[in-house]
């Protein structure tokens, strides 16, 4: 049976960092046999003594040169598997999700040279897999990251926002609404563009349009100077809700803004719920070469 | 800090920590050729232990400053600028034995001077810095030749901005490279009135709009609607201008750059907020 795209338990487990050997024993071990062995040597005679004196040199110099070259090797290949993730990171933007998927299937399926590596290559990792509509494993590798401490304050809230929008998409309603309520105590509730997003989508998904549409209008200004292309997001649930109301003419206007900036294709993929108004509204032209 | 006396002060300390490197890699040197010939009077090993302590000491002293000049980054990308400038000073001020520290405080200076809107001295800190042989820092080159090339075009000098641009070329760019070189190129070729260049894979440019930050998203798509409008490509000038207009305000686009105001002279503004009864 062949194994599956991106099989989220073996790639947790294939890419642990490999257990650090303790060299500074090793090290201290051997220093300390070469000190006896060359003590011992240079007692027996003056020639010999002058001999370990010429060889301790040497050894001296080559432990440096040894010490630059091993510091340099190790630096290159972490710096050469940091430039890997950055083109995942890359490919992700720029939307290229197949060969953003290779490359962190390959990436993954080895042990990491450090922790840190890890941690980033698994945030790709779940916003690919948040992608293919694969919430329940997107989730597995947020928990995995949150719970084992991978990754800084500033990265575990965006991750926390990214498994509340999953929790969402996969109809865990109760938890999202819970992490929906532990990202608001964490703070920034009041400017995050994306929590805003995300309330807005449980409020339209749960059937609180009037909600939806109090916080879009609110936020609107944060939302668009904090999303960029993506407020289109915001335009689309506005949409919806506009339309679970019976405002028509609003629900048009905000759908012309949403693909004005979006595709609808892409719209309707990230949430299905919009998708409803396709057959009603008419998506804003957008000129020959770019549609 | 002025940008004057950081260059000073910065060239200062290089040349004083490549002295004194000089100075204890010489003196390490001479203790292992010379040293033995010496024989009792001169204790060699005594010297090298402490040339290997002095050494130590500073680099822990130089790790220090590195510290420093690692947390502006955020610092300035957050809008605190006075807590950035607090440490890039304090980076600065301190002793490095190493170059890297000195060269990346003087980088994250031009920056925050950057982001202040300080073109002089943002141009004048990326100029000393290109100045420099940067060595494993080279990557350093790109950002800093960015950012010279937006603060001469903010100071209206398009033939520096230009070369600035063109040193660009020789290089392999990250995509976050890519994104500012894109924004930058378009205002240049828009006050030179490149107009054909500025459309041409008009769609790959709007594609890598979207990739950027709102107002920068914005700008470089009134950019592009401005070069349509010239061409008479009316499909794509109405498109590209509600779209930057949905991204930011078109007052503030027209007050940074007052070229954009022809897209919307006679046009009445629709606001932005709310979208109720649009």
């Amino acid at each position: 049976m062949p194994p599956e795209f991106l099989d989220v338990p073996t790639l947790l487990e294939s890419s642990m960092p490999r257990p650090r050997i303790n060299w500074f024993l090793y090290g201290l071990g051997t220093f300390l046999l070469i000190v006896l062995a060359a003590a011992l040597l240079g007692r027996q005679s003056q020639t010999m003594n002058q001999l370990v004196q010429d060889a301790s040199r040497l050894a001296m110099i080559l432990l440096m040169g040894g010490l630059i070259f091993a510091t340099v090797f190790v630096v290159r290949r972490h710096r050469a598997e940091q430039q890997r993730i950055e083109g995942v990171s890359e490919l992700v933007q720029l939307r290229r999700w197949e060969q953003a998927a290779m490359l962190l299937g390959a990436i993954l399926s080895r042990p990491a040279r450090s922790h840190a590596l890890r941690g980033q290559a698994l945030i790709y990792l779940a916003s690919l897999l948040a992608r293919y509509h694969r919430f329940a494993d997107a989730i597995a590798v947020q928990n995995h990251l949150l719970e084992n401490e991978l990754v800084d304050p500033p990265t575990a809230y965006g991750l926390k926002l990214g498994r509340a929008m999953a929790m969402l998409r996969e109809d865990h309603l109760f938890d999202a609404d819970r992490a929906i309520s532990e990202l608001r105590r964490a703070g920034g509730g009041e400017d995050s563009a994306g929590l805003t997003l995300i309330e807005i989508y449980r409020d339209v998904k749960t059937g609180h349009p009037a909600e939806a549409i109090a916080l879009f209008e609110g936020k609107l200004r944060v939302l668009r100077d904090n999303l960029g292309h993506r407020v289109a997001d915001a335009y689309a649930l506005a949409a919806r809700a506009y339309d679970l109301l019976g405002q028509e003419n609003e629900a048009r206007a905000a759908f012309a803004k949403a693909t004005l900036l979006s595709p609808p294709g892409e719209l309707y993929r990230r949430y299905p719920e919009v998708e409803k108004l396709a057959a009603r509204f008419t998506p804003e032209p957008a000129p020959a070469e770019a549609a | 800090m002025t940008a004057q006396h950081a260059i000073h002060r910065f060239r200062r300390d290089l040349t004083v920590a490549s002295l004194l490197r000089g100075l204890l890699v010489g003196t390490a040197v001479m203790c292992l050729l010379v040293g033995p010939r010496l024989g009792q009077r001169f204790d060699h090993v005594l010297v090298l232990t402490v040339i290997g302590a002095v050494w130590l000491v500073l680099s822990f002293r130089s790790a220090k400053g590195s510290r420093l000049a690692a947390a502006s980054p955020s610092l300035i990308a957050a809008g605190e600028f006075e807590a950035a400038e607090r440490q890039i000073d304090q980076a600065l001020r301190s002793f490095s034995l190493f170059r890297t520290a000195k060269l990346l405080s003087l980088h994250h200076l031009a920056v925050l001077r950057h982001a202040q809107r300080r073109w002089q001295d943002s141009a004048l800190l990326c100029r000393a810095l290109l100045g420099q042989r940067l060595g494993g820092l080279q990557s350093l080159s790109k950002p800093a030749r960015l950012i010279l090339a937006d603060a001469l075009l903010e100071m209206g000098d398009v033939g520096g901005a230009y070369q600035a641009i063109q040193g660009l070329y020789r290089h392999r760019l990250s995509l976050a490279e890519v994104l500012n070189l894109q924004l930058v190129q378009l205002d240049y070729q828009s006050r030179v009135g490149a107009w054909g260049q500025m459309f041409s894979q008009v769609m790959s440019k709007v594609q890598l709009a979207e990739l950027m930050p709102a107002t920068s998203a914005a700008r470089c798509q009134a950019l592009l609607a401005l070069a349509a409008q010239k061409l008479g490509r009316n499909d794509w000038v109405d498109w590209l201008r509600r779209r930057a207009e949905l991204l930011a305000d078109a007052e503030k686009l027209v007050e940074e750059k007052p070229l954009l105001g022809g897209l919307w002279e006679g046009r009445v503004e629709a606001p932005v907020v709310p979208v109720a009864g649009a």
